[in-house]
Order: C-alpha cells, then structure tokens, then sequence
C-alpha cells in the first residue's frame, strides 16, 4: 500500500498530471486498455464520424447502422440483427463455444437476453397456428372438464354415521334398568 | 413450402430464405468478402494473444468493454422527447399514484367490513 503511494507521487512529481495530494488520493485509472474514442461515443452526424464509428466496432461502413437519435440513449452503437445465439452453427469453431460468438465480434445490444439459456428466436418447428391450436385446445379442454366437473360433482354416497348398542344408549349415560326403544338403522 | 410462413418474432430457415439464391451480385460477394477481412483480423490478433507464451493475463475483448459501458451509460446520449418523457411517466409516476389508489381503497372497505362486523373471516391462508 506504502509502495503503491510512493510509486505514484514519483510519477506524479515527474509527469506532473496532477499535483500534490489529489494525485495519490484519487488514483483513477482507466479498467481497460481502451482509450476514450475506443468507447461508444454520441450518434454519428457526419459521414466521417460514421465511418471511423464503423471502424471503432469492427464493421464495414456497409452493415453499419447506428439506432435512431431518438434520444433513447443509444449513442453510436450499431444496431445488429435480432437474432438469438441459438441460430448460430453449433459446429463452426467459435472463440468462446458456449456463447457462439468470436472475440472482438460487436455485441448485440440485448445480448444478455439472446444467450443460449434465454430467448431463442429460430424457426419453430410447426406453425404458429398449429401452437396457437394446441395450446389454447389443451387448456380449453381442461377448464371446460373442471367447470363440468363443479357443476356434477360425483362421488361416493354417503349418510350420517351409524351407532351399535340401541345408538349406544349405555356409553351416552343411559339408564342400565331401562330398556331403550329399538333403533333400526337397517332395512331388509 | 410456398405458404411457409414464419412466427411472430422467429426467423425462416436459412434454406427458405430468398437472400440465399437471389443475391449473388458482385457487389454482395465483395460486401461479404469485406466482412470475412475484418472477422480474419479479429480472429488472428485473438489467437496470436491466445498462444502467446508471454501472456499471464486474461485476453481482454474491446467489444465487451464497449458494450457493457454502453450498456451502463445510456443517460449520457438521453434526450427527453415525446416518447422517452411518456415512458418515464406511464413506468415511473404513474404506477405509483394508481397502486397507492387501488390499495387505499382496497383497505379502506375491508377496515369498514372489519368494523361493521360484516367481513367472512375464514381459516384459510390466501385471503
């Protein structure tokens, strides 16, 4: 910690960025080795800005477009196919197989959400009516069983619980000398 | 297949697509060719570093750092127009005015019900 600080006063007594305390207090450097003109920058008005933009992401001035200065906050960042990485060939040789892309590809804005665990916009495999049927046909079926199903209910039959002994006249405290009434909970 | 159509928001198979057996101008060929220069270059710096014997660091990829910064500093290119301004409303003020309306008069009828003596107070755990 001690090297780091005297390290820096050195410098900063030699370059002579900033001076004095700010410079060993602050130490702000930069977390990449971009410069700032590597970094996205505001929307391209000129054709030469558009062209060294292209350049700065790797792309021909052909296939580059910059989103609409519609102040959404964009800036110079191209606008790229909305397609997810589950259409890419799974057997081309990519830098980093998992996400399918090359290093130093420019990256979809949304690209957090075409990830191979997230939204997959390839062809599906029937057509979207045949899913529309199918789903809504399922679920349909299944709500048109249930309300059938309150509407008849059905189960077993049942009746009030039975009790032995004369409706058990001597366990409800009965008088053992008296003979109660018959209770007949049978037909023949 | 001459009725495929597509679902909303997928994309037609390579080999349905018109793209493939139409456009084979010079002009397209040499746009591609153009592309396949600059993804060569890229691949070749990446593996240069790669095997590098000299390296000890991680690669550091340019275009993630644009993205992410780009990604993490989209007020320095806003502009308040018609639609950014109705967005910020219709997601950030006015839910809550509606939601804090909607639950103030949701508990102002059940503190009524509860003191009328009028409220079904059931054992069960969803209401």
């Amino acid at each position: 910690m001690a090297a780091v600080g005297f390290r820096r006063l050195a410098q900063a007594l030699c370059r002579g960025n900033r001076s004095g305390l700010p410079a060993l207090v602050s130490g702000s450097r930069a977390a990449s080795g971009l410069t700032k003109d590597g970094l996205p920058g505001a929307f391209p008005q000129t054709p030469a800005e558009k062209a060294a933009a292209a350049k700065k992401y790797n792309m021909t001035l052909a296939e580059y477009e910059p989103y609409p200065d519609k102040g959404e906050g964009f800036g110079d960042y191209p606008k790229l196919q909305d397609r997810s990485q589950h259409e890419r060939d799974p057997w081309y040789k990519w830098d980093h197989p998992d996400l399918r892309r090359n290093w130093g590809e420019p990256m979809h804005w949304d690209f957090d959400l075409y990830i191979r665990n997230r939204v997959d916009t390839s062809p599906s495999p029937v057509s979207w009516s045949t899913m529309c049927k199918q789903l809504f046909g399922f679920i349909g079926f299944m709500l048109f069983m249930f309300y059938l199903g309150e509407k008849f209910p059905a189960y077993q039959p049942v009746a009030a619980k039975q009790y032995p002994y004369n409706n058990l006249h001597l366990e409800k405290g009965g008088d053992p000398e008296k003979t109660p009434e018959e209770v007949k909970n049978y037909e023949i | 297949m001459a009725d495929y159509r597509e679902a909303p928001l997928a994309t037609r198979p390579r080999t349905l697509d018109p793209n493939e057996y139409f456009n084979v101008s010079p002009e397209q060929r040499r746009s591609e060719q153009q592309r396949a220069v600059l993804r060569a270059d890229l691949k070749r710096q990446y593996q240069t570093q790669l095997n590098s014997p000299h390296r000890k660091a991680l690669i550091e990829d340019p275009a993630l750092t644009r993205w992410v910064y780009a990604r993490a500093n989209p007020y320095l290119h806003f502009k308040p127009t018609y639609k950014t301004s109705l967005m910020g409303a219709m997601f950030g003020v006015v839910p809550l005015f509606v939601l804090y309306f909607v639950f103030k008069t949701d508990r102002d009828k059940k503190e009524r019900m509860i003191k009328d003596g009028t409220l079904e107070r059931k054992f069960s755990l969803s209401s």
